[in-house]
């Protein structure tokens, strides 16, 4: 058989395993035959730019979470901490009679409140020249809610909700404090959605279009899904990690409070970058400030306000 | 332990302490995650999305990854398998169909194989490995891809048959 005519033989058999038709007689050739058999796992192949398209978004995902390693450095103190504005000493003070929080000076500037496991920072006034700080909502997991929503209204606190048990398995009250701070007081109960091993102070998220929130901290910050609950064709309840924190994130008809989180990283610069592109509005570009930090800020699209730095541990 | 899971629980190490070396083991693992999804996908637009998810979850939970002796891909695999029956199921219910059960007695030899084949179509000659691309991944004509690499259709099929030809011989060699 000449060249030419081998060529176009064997291209008609490239046909016929492209086309998936039954290749057997190809493969029974005994000059072709050998090379139908690589043709047909040559279908196979994986296309290059797929290959080095994944290979470039793993290693900017790997580069934000290089970015994001880091966090926190201590107990209580993770990769996302919620801020508040100190409102003189009292959402501390709140805090101390509600839940038996612990605060203490952390560094100039911020005061850390210590409630079970986890950790909360107040802005002592330098940070509200940069980015304003408003009131925001918590999710406590107490040993008693009935008792902690009492606690909370002989502080001060003003009743949204009396403790009442809740469908996805939480006995949980909702008080606004005095300084406008909405705080959810649950006890989990047995065979509930809430899995174990939370924190006790857990930011959470409630909004409209909560896959769409999900999907915009997974962009800009690397979270992470643990757990998520559907039904209706909604997130119900989702569990997700960011770095070294959770938060808790829900479907709502009206969105939660947008509050102020703190966020301890090894590189402000590129998770900056990446909050940016993934839709987060700019409130302060990386700077280089007076207390250590390099610090950036920037708004999602819930309005949350996301301090991003380094150099806090 | 050998010589290569000596390195690569080095590898693994390497990438728990610092994501940015995830790449790494990316590289060493792609092709054999690919085979292994591929086989079993209904279609090549399944193979990249269930191979991308294998990845990112790899890298989402690397650092919880504990080595027991057991080379990585075993943990790969899983990932993909439960991802693969994830849409299955999902499909299932849409078509209230379940899916025919994939075992296979051949399964590690047509993997091997398939790996090898991917590894050496790498390592062709730059024309080569165009028209092995876009005739068999992209699965474009014979007409059309002289016309992108412009060449003549005779020369096309020419570099086709080269190629398969040297695949088959480096294939044989490597057995």
């Amino acid at each position: 058989m000449t060249e030419g005519a081998l060529v176009d033989r064997f291209d008609r058999i490239v046909d016929v395993v492209l086309q998936r038709r039954d290749a057997t007689a190809a493969l029974r050739d005994a000059e072709l035959g050998p090379l139908a058999a690589v043709a047909a796992d040559l279908r196979y192949t994986p296309s290059e730019a797929f290959k080095a398209g994944l290979r470039s978004g793993l290693a900017r995902r790997a580069a934000l979470s290089s970015a994001m390693a880091g966090g926190g450095g201590r107990e209580g103190l993770t990769t996302v901490t919620p801020l508040v504005a100190a409102g003189g000493a009292g959402v501390a003070e709140f805090m101390t009679l509600v839940f038996g929080a612990e605060h203490a000076p952390l560094k100039p500037g911020y005061r850390e409140v210590r409630v079970g496991d986890s950790s909360m920072l107040i802005d002592e006034g330098h940070l509200q020249t940069l980015v304003p700080l408003r009131p925001a909502e918590f999710h406590v997991s107490v040993d008693d809610a009935d008792a902690a929503f009492e606690r909370a209204l002989k502080a001060g606190g003003t009743s949204l909700g009396p403790p009442t048990n809740r469908p996805y398995g939480e006995r949980a009250g909702f008080v606004r404090d005095p300084f406008g701070n909405h705080w959810f007081i649950g006890t989990p109960l047995p065979g509930g959605l809430l899995p174990p091993g939370r924190r006790t102070l857990m930011p959470f998220f409630h909004s409209p279009g909560a896959r769409d929130f999900m999907a915009f901290l997974q962009r800009a910050f690397g979270a992470i899904e643990e757990r998520v609950h559907e039904g209706g064709g909604h997130v119900v309840y989702a569990l997700m990690r960011i770095g070294t924190a959770q938060i808790e994130v829900g479907e709502a008809d009206e969105p939660s409070m947008p509050g102020a989180f703190y966020m301890s990283v090894a590189d402000a610069d590129v998770v900056y970058a990446e909050a940016i592109d993934a839709g987060a509005a700019s409130l302060l570009p990386p700077t280089d400030r007076p207390e250590g930090e390099r610090l950036a800020a920037v708004k999602d699209p819930m309005g949350n306000h996301w301090l991003i730095a380094r150099g806090l541990r | 332990m050998t010589a290569s899971t000596d390195d690569e629980r080095r590898l693994i190490e390497a990438a728990q302490a610092d994501p940015a070396r995830f790449v790494e083991l990316y590289d060493r693992y792609f092709d054999r995650v690919y085979a292994f999804v591929s086989r079993r996908a209904s279609d090549r637009a399944l193979a990249e999305d269930v191979t991308a998810e294998v990845f990112h979850h790899a890298l989402a939970n690397l650092g919880r990854y504990e080595w027991r002796g057991l080379p990585l891909s075993a943990w790969l695999f899983r990932i993909a398998s439960n991802a693969l029956a994830d849409r299955w199921r999902h499909d299932a219910r849409e078509r209230n169909e379940v899916p025919d059960d994939v075992a296979d007695p051949h399964e590690a030899e047509t993997l091997e194989r398939r790996v090898m084949l991917f590894q050496l179509v790498d390592r062709l000659p730059e024309a080569q490995r165009q028209v092995i691309q876009m005739r068999f991944v992209e699965e474009r004509s014979i007409r059309e891809i002289a016309a992108a690499l412009g060449r003549s259709e005779g020369a096309v099929k020419q570099l086709q048959l080269r190629a398969v030809e040297n695949l088959r011989k480096d294939m044989r060699r490597r057995d």
